[in-house]
């Protein structure tokens, strides 16, 4: 690039060992000048995004009187408690990435298919569904379907005895966490679903295909990237989730009945109870879950992309 | 077969639907019911809970402090995020590799794992920071930044700022007058949705305000909790609460919709990025 | 290239409707084994609905369509002897230009090793053979539509079906692939329509032309017939650039000053419009004083554009002469000009 410091203008040698001298102050200068207005952003990311996790890894490794170890990790991973709530962790996402999946993926499709005003008319149903989430939509779960919810009343008039999954249950936060996962999902691939064409179907209709040729050869392996992308995020997301975790199943929680990565942060921070030094390990599980996912997801999207660009 | 289809098509419409409503459907008849026994649907109506909810003074201090804090992450957000951006696509596109893999951070790691580290480095190096709404603005302004960062890049990128530049500069324009006169009115829209989404962060966020500062700094989402899990406490409020706080957040993506509209190229989160960095 | 000749394609009053608007208006179109019809018109006048009515991917309200003598109404696209390229580059993005034009057969059932015998032989007919291994995305515009061409030939259809396959690319590879696509086409000697709103595309690709026009044929044709007589007031406005003057019949007779005198058809009324092409109106040879209002030379030819006096409104017409003949000729200039009245066509004002 020109502007590097290094450059030698075309106008002789005289310029040339005269740089030089110049160059360090000048190559100091021109490289604050290349970062100086990112330099705030970097600042507050360092300091609170960066190192705030760096800090975590550390701990989980080490300890004043012994250095690094890795007894914290011995010390969790054999913790019957602390296995529970990695496994329930990644349990959860699994199955409501796998729910966001199977639900979404139709009805992203037969959405971005539908005319324009009743196309509107779901993306603010699922709107209002991405967007109440928390303390607020673990209120509404309860309100619906907690022991005297409307739905809940509402079943008991046709099957008598009929009970709704105890609140702060595995299915019962499965059931409260799709209300923002599908339509996430849902939200997250529809562009993608605008990528099948019309006239794909066409040619390949003319091409002597079935409509379920079609999906098999075609649609199936164009979308199916997207697809993995979006369960990807909905799996990281799922195993992240803490308001909505923490009002539903505090209780659960507490007596052990419930066992989730951030409810066993979250409860040792807040109460006190339980070893601080687990609580690095599985924010560090948590931490390696995300990576992974991450990685993961940027291979999906290159490969989704990879017909386009 | 077709009929069969296209009633198994219609009921798996409404079952979503359906499924997607109730909660919200119940909330609001919550915040309306005067008497609420063992039937399906109120046994009398009232405003009255939200007269009270308004009269209710912790809950007007946790709604003020829920907003004012949500505005100034998002001009803290603003002024740290767009000059960065603007330099990285005129000058130093070095800068992208860093916002990438600090954008990161938020959007895949739970807030919840964000707060412990951020209360255990800061316990350590600035104690006296903990439980102040300054490290809750610079948090949040922190796990908020990516939404900014991507539409405000997106937008650039759409309104072509390297020849936006080039002729500014052409024209004698110092690098603060390109920003103020030429580049941001520009991208006016995508720095708006970009935006609203750190508000909307701000305004909805949990686990960093319960973990950095707690009660010392109590906003909706933690006056929520409380009334949930305190069971002397009236649900009615609850309802108000839960209402208000959807209204917000609701508007808002609805804006945030109307202001991408007409927009391509939105797949998902970072395949903008990546497409650029096969570009470049 | 070995194949049994192609049969040909029969439509028998096809009828198609949406809500009030009549797409297609009892149409019927034989084309001959092996011969190339192009369906020109503007947009909205019904030739993509003929021609996807064909395709089966268009269902018509009535009316019979046959394809190599069988009666194909009934069938689904998937079941007809067609192929088909499409306006927009429709290669499917996930398979290679190969396995695109390998598709067809595959679908119908064929061994993996006569589907890439085939699908290479194709590929050398339309001169793809460098490019086989690449996505569509990795090749030009003009290449995706060779592919395309490619595809839709695989399975050896009785007919193949265009629908306007240049109208995405640039002019200069646009007539390049219409050559190549008639050379092809007579190569294979398959039935084929193309679908196409640009009349010179018609013209030079065509064995005959069908001008369409509100859901109707109103003119088929070889294309030198149809450009030297069009029968209707419609194909003589839409083909071929012609002058049209909307004048007044006195006494059966249409006159233009004295640069045009001509006799009206029977049973027009009052006003004509009478058509005529710009080589045949004569400049400097007596006639009527025209002004001339702008010259442009345009390499052979040089075009004025005219304007003779009425009484009225003046007329506006251009008029084409050999450039060695326009030396001197200014804008503001008077000249007498003569339309040759053998070659007017007239037809009652609408």
């Amino acid at each position: 690039m020109a502007r590097d410091g290094a450059t030698v203008l075309p106008g002789g040698a005289a310029e040339a060992s005269a740089a030089p001298r110049r160059g360090f102050l000048a190559s100091v200068g021109e490289g604050l000048a290349a970062w100086l207005p990112a330099l705030p952003l970097m600042a507050l990311a360092i300091v609170f995004l960066v190192v705030p996790t760096v800090e975590l890894v550390v701990r989980s490794f080490y300890t004043p009187d012994l250095g690094w170890n890795l007894s914290f990790w011995q010390d969790t991973l054999t913790s019957n408690g602390s296995r529970k709530a990695i496994l329930t962790s990644v349990r959860l996402g699994l199955v409501c990435a796998t729910i966001a999946l199977v639900i979404g993926t139709p009805l992203a499709w037969a959405i971005s298919r539908m005319v324009t005003a009743k196309r509107s008319t779901w993306l603010a149903l699922l709107n209002v569904g991405a967007n109440f989430g928390g303390i607020g939509l673990a209120f509404g779960y309860m309100a619906a379907l907690g022991t005297y919810g409307m739905v809940t009343l509402a079943v008991q008039k046709v099957i008598s005895g009929f009970m709704p999954p105890e609140i702060g249950s595995f299915t019962s936060l499965v059931m409260a966490y799709s209300y923002t996962n599908v339509p996430l999902f849902v939200l997250l691939t529809l562009p993608a679903m605008g990528i099948i064409r019309t006239e794909w179907m066409e040619a390949a209709e003319t091409c002597a295909a079935t409509r379920w040729q079609f999906w098999r050869y075609i649609g199936a392996p164009v979308l199916a990237p997207f697809a993995l992308a979006g369960w990807l995020l909905i799996f990281t997301w799922s195993i992240g989730l803490y308001g909505l975790a923490y009002a539903l199943g505090r209780t659960a929680s507490t007596t052990g009945e419930l066992r989730l990565i951030t409810l066993q942060i979250g409860l040792t921070l807040n109460t006190g109870a339980g070893k601080e030094e687990r609580a690095y390990v599985l924010a560090v599980v948590l931490l390696l879950l995300a990576t992974v996912a991450l990685v993961a997801y940027r291979l999906m999207l290159r490969r989704a992309l990879r017909w386009f660009t | 077969m077709v009929h069969l289809g296209r009633i198994g098509r219609w009921a798996f419409f409404a079952f979503i639907a359906l499924y997607l409503a109730i909660p919200m459907v119940a909330v609001i008849l919550y915040s309306f019911s005067a008497r609420w026994t063992s039937n399906i649907l109120p046994d009398a109506y009232t405003l009255a809970h939200w007269g009270e909810a308004f009269r209710d003074e912790r809950m007007r201090n946790a709604f003020w402090r829920t907003t004012w804090m949500a505005i100034a992450v998002l001009l803290l957000d603003i002024v740290l995020v767009v000059p960065a951006v603007y330099w990285q696509r005129v000058r130093n596109p070095k800068i992208r590799v860093f916002a990438e893999l600090s954008a990161a951070i938020p959007f895949v790691l739970p807030f919840i794992v964000i707060a412990f580290g951020i209360l255990k480095f800061m316990g350590r190096s600035a104690p006296q920071m903990l439980g102040t709404p300054l490290i809750i603005l610079l948090s949040h302004a922190a796990i908020a930044f990516p939404f900014l960062y991507w539409a405000v890049d997106g937008a650039m990128a759409a309104a072509n700022v390297g020849r936006l530049n080039e002729a500014a500069v052409v024209c004698g324009a110092s690098p603060l007058q390109t920003l103020r006169h030429v580049i941001l009115p520009n991208i006016s829209s995508g720095l708006a949705a970009g935006g609203m989404l750190v508000f909307a962060t701000s305004f909805g966020e949990f686990a960093l305000v319960q973990i950095l500062a707690g009660s010392r700094f109590e906003n909706i989402s933690l006056y929520s909790l409380d009334l949930l899990l305190n069971t002397t406490s009236q649900v009615e409020l609850m309802a108000v609460l839960t209402i208000l706080m959807f209204v917000v957040l609701f508007g808002i993506s609805v804006a945030v919709v109307y202001l991408n509209r007409g927009r391509e190229g939105g797949f998902l989160p970072g395949s903008r990025a990546l497409v650029t960095e096969k570009n470049e | 290239m070995t194949r049994s000749s192609s049969g040909g394609v029969s439509l028998s009053g096809i009828s198609k409707h949406y809500g009030a608007v009549r797409a297609l208006d009892d149409v019927s179109l034989e084309v001959a084994p092996g011969e190339l019809i192009a369906l020109l018109g503007p947009s909205g006048c019904g030739k993509t609905t003929l021609l996807r009515s064909v395709a089966g991917l268009e269902k018509p309200d009535s009316g019979r369509v046959v394809i190599g003598g069988r009666d194909v109404t009934q069938d689904p696209a998937r079941k007809r002897p067609i192929g088909m390229v499409f306006q927009s580059y429709v290669l499917f993005p996930n398979m290679t230009i190969r396995d695109n034009v390998g598709f067809p057969l595959r679908m119908r059932g064929a061994s993996s090793d006569a589907v890439r015998k085939r699908a290479d032989e194709l590929l050398a007919l339309v001169g793809l053979s460098e490019q086989a291994d690449r996505y569509p995305h990795q090749v030009s515009g003009g290449q995706q539509q060779r592919g395309a061409l490619a595809r839709a030939l695989a399975p050896e259809p009785e007919v193949l079906l265009l629908d306007e396959p240049l109208s995405a690319l640039d002019a200069l590879v646009r007539v390049r692939l219409r050559d190549e696509i008639r050379r092809i086409q007579q190569m294979v000697k398959i039935t084929a329509l193309y679908v196409t709103h640009d009349q010179a595309e018609a013209m030079a690709i065509a064995d005959r032309v069908a001008v369409m026009n509100a859901g109707k044929i109103e003119q088929l044709d070889a294309p030198a017939a149809l450009y030297d007589e069009p029968a209707t007031s419609f194909s003589a406005g839409f083909v071929g650039n012609r002058n049209a003057l909307e004048l007044p019949v006195v006494n059966g007779v249409v006159r233009l000053g004295e640069a045009l005198t001509a006799n009206a058809p029977a049973g027009s009324g009052g006003r004509v419009v009478a058509f005529f092409r710009p080589e045949d109106v004569h400049v400097g040879q007596g006639g009527e004083a025209a002004t001339i209002e702008n010259v442009s030379f345009q390499g052979l030819l040089t075009r004025l554009h005219l304007s003779v006096p009425t009484g009225g409104e003046p007329a506006r017409l251009w008029a084409d002469l050999p450039s060695r003949n326009a030396a001197g000729l200014q804008v503001g200039g008077s000249v007498p000009v003569r339309i040759d009245a053998n070659h007017v066509r007239i037809f009652p004002a609408e």
